[in-house]
């Protein structure tokens, strides 16, 4: 059946095509209902609605897609044909991700990732296909890198927790949530109209006899628990269900209540993961985990493995992944004095210039507790920035950590890294500490070991890419 | 264990490419001062100050860096890695195996052509891989692709 013929996507995409075509024509349409009710012709209306629905219902009967023995092919476009061609043995991952309505129409988008970075409109996706069909054709897709085992079969790696939870309300998912719909209602026009409606009046009213203080921190107060609701439900909603389990050489992420989303990996792939724990996270014992794989961007939601989970479990998978728990959770060798000074001096400079400005302006008296927290929170950021510093380097891993608002531990394969770069800058070479970057083909493309003592930065790379150390201009 | 310095240093002609490079868009600059000064020549301190900025500017860029990247830009080629350095004020050393080599990719911008210069960039399959040797005299380029892509197995495997 899915032999070399061209097949369409499924059927009841002509009942989602003309919907998300409506919302999408927003504009177009209120245009027609406007020359409708103008004209006093409805027929206006209608034929704007007829285009719309008609355009929606022309995609389902263009879009065609079929899979050869070399390549999958995507034919596309209503008024400009499109074909994309993506050849079977590029293929590094196939995710899936399947929208309410498609969920409801039981369907589901199929996306094939290769090596390449594919800009948005170059992305290869079959929009929609039967969620029937999806474990057949992923077993179709990838069967030319390996070999496929029958379905959920495996093993288990992790499964998501109630407890995860407890890392979601500190996130500012749910600020940037409430910052995104106040910009909507203010572009929509809606906060002019509230200006100088009763319900503004009577507002800022109740505010005044209130006191504004307190109206404030109570403003401030409801926006707070607004957001870490907002946060704990997004999170639930996204990740509840979340389960990630590996089948021979293919792993596989599944998660999302409402919106359902899956992404089969081909271990084979896998240069290593990234333990990320951003302050937040970290003071409550938590950790996530991004896969670096070849073929899947680096950050974002394309290399999630584990959204913040106890940082046991993350460590725990991914030493499962990468069979090597000396590179997951080993003691690391620090970069040294120098390294060191450098983090103080930078986080000190703040605190540095404003004191000479507050000595040479004057100044009320309530800036200088202000500047006293600041420099106490720089303070603590040097120190955990410099503990934070430090590598781990053998003949199969290379492990850097660093950061401290948003702490990362990057486990590098080692066969994976195709050059190393040296880097100094004038400071850098004053100080005698070099940052060694490693470029991969996979991830974010360049791992950081930052500010390595100079004449260990070879020695480093040199530990995990034997040719560093073979060739004319190596000395011991 | 250290890396030597490579050996090789970009054409002679290099300072004077990039000494041009840089003189075109602080020339314009100036050409455009000494119209705002012919146009308005009221406010004499700020025209002095812009026009002691950009001499300044011109002495640094046209002067003083091309020199400074001249002295610090090297590269070399063995049978099995290419490698660089390069940069003036920050300087980073480069090194790829040419096993992983995907591309040599030769390019002349319209200086480079004028000079009969060439650049050399040598692609992994990593964008942070890529291995820049600028500024080369053309002849020298030509053998230095040839010699890559003789060595290279270009191809052979995903290199990845």
């Amino acid at each position: 059946m899915t032999g070399e013929v061209w097949q369409r996507l499924s059927p009841r995409m002509l009942l989602v095509h003309p919907v998300h075509e409506v919302l999408r024509q927003i504009p177009l349409l209120i245009g027609s209902v406007v020359l409708g009710s103008a004209t006093g012709n409805p027929l206006w209306t209608l034929f704007g609605l007829g285009l719309v629905v008609g355009y929606g219902v022309a995609r389902w009967f263009t879009t065609a897609y079929r899979i050869d023995a070399e390549e999958v092919r995507l034919r596309t476009g209503v008024l400009q044909r499109k074909v994309l061609s993506v050849p079977r043995n590029r293929i590094r991952s196939v995710s899936t991700d399947a929208r309410l309505l498609h969920r409801l129409l039981g369907l589901t988008v199929l996306r094939l990732s290769t090596g390449q970075e594919a800009r948005r409109d170059a992305a290869f996706a079959l929009d929609a296909v039967e969620a029937g069909q999806v474990p057949r054709l992923r077993a179709i897709l990838m069967a030319d890198s390996l070999a496929i085992e029958q379905e959920a079969s495996g093993q288990e790696l992790a499964r998501w927790q109630p407890s995860w939870l407890r890392y979601s309300p500190l996130s500012f998912t749910g600020l940037a949530m409430i910052a995104a719909a106040v910009g909507l209602l203010y572009q929509a026009g809606a906060v002019a109209a509230l200006q100088d409606s009763r319900l503004a009046r009577s507002g800022v009213e109740a505010a005044e006899r209130f006191g504004v203080a307190a109206s404030l921190i109570v403003a401030a107060a409801v926006v707070l628990v607004a957001s870490v609701v907002l946060s704990v439900l997004r999170s639930l909603v996204t990740y509840g269900n979340l389960v990630l389990r590996r089948d021979a050489e293919l792993l596989h992420l599944e998660h999302g209540l409402l919106r359902l989303r899956e992404h089969t990996y081909d271990m084979r792939r896998l240069r290593g993961g990234t333990l990320r724990e951003p302050l937040l996270v970290r003071l409550f014992g938590g950790a996530r985990l991004d896969a670096v794989m070849t073929g899947v961007a680096g950050a974002g939601e394309a290399s999630l493995l584990l959204p913040p989970c106890p940082r046991a479990t993350a460590e725990s998978v991914l030493s499962g992944l990468i069979a090597k728990p000396d590179a997951v959770s080993g003691p690391l060798r620090a970069h040294g004095p120098a390294a060191t000074r450098r983090r103080w001096t930078r986080a000190l400079t703040l605190p540095a210039v404003l004191l000479i400005v507050m000595a040479a302006v004057p100044t009320p008296i309530w800036v200088w507790p202000v500047w006293a927290v600041l420099t106490v929170c720089c303070v603590l950021l040097a120190v955990d920035r410099s503990r934070a510093l430090g590598h781990r380097v053998d003949a199969q891993w290379l492990v850097a950590r660093s950061g401290s608002l948003d702490r990362r531990r990057d486990c590098i394969a080692a066969a994976g890294i195709i050059g190393w770069t040296v880097r100094q800058t004038l400071l850098q070479r004053r100080a005698g500490v070099a940052t060694l970057i490693a470029a991969t083909a996979a991830g974010v493309k360049r791992y950081r070991v930052i500010d390595v003592p100079a004449e260990l930065a070879w020695t480093i790379a040199a530990g995990a890419s034997p040719w560093v150390a073979d060739n004319a201009w190596a000395r011991a | 264990m250290q890396l030597i310095e490579p050996a090789n240093p970009p054409s002679r002609k290099a300072p004077l490419v990039w000494a041009s490079g840089a003189a075109i868009p602080w020339l314009m600059l100036a050409v455009g001062q000494l119209v705002w000064f012919i146009v308005s020549p009221r406010l004499p301190w700020l025209h002095a100050t812009a026009a002691v900025a950009t001499a300044l500017g011109i002495v640094l860029f046209v002067g003083v860096v091309p020199m400074w990247r001249y002295r610090v830009h090297r590269w070399d080629i063995d049978t099995k890695a290419v490698y660089t350095r390069t940069g003036w004020l920050v300087q980073e050393r480069r090194i790829a195996p040419i096993s992983r080599v995907q591309t040599v990719d030769t390019e002349r911008g319209p200086l480079d052509q004028l000079f009969g210069l060439a650049n050399v960039t040598v692609t992994t399959a990593s964008s942070a891989g890529a291995v820049r040797i600028v500024a080369l005299d053309f002849d020298v380029a030509e053998r230095v692709v040839a010699q890559l892509t003789d060595i290279a197995a270009l191809g052979a495997e995903d290199a990845t």
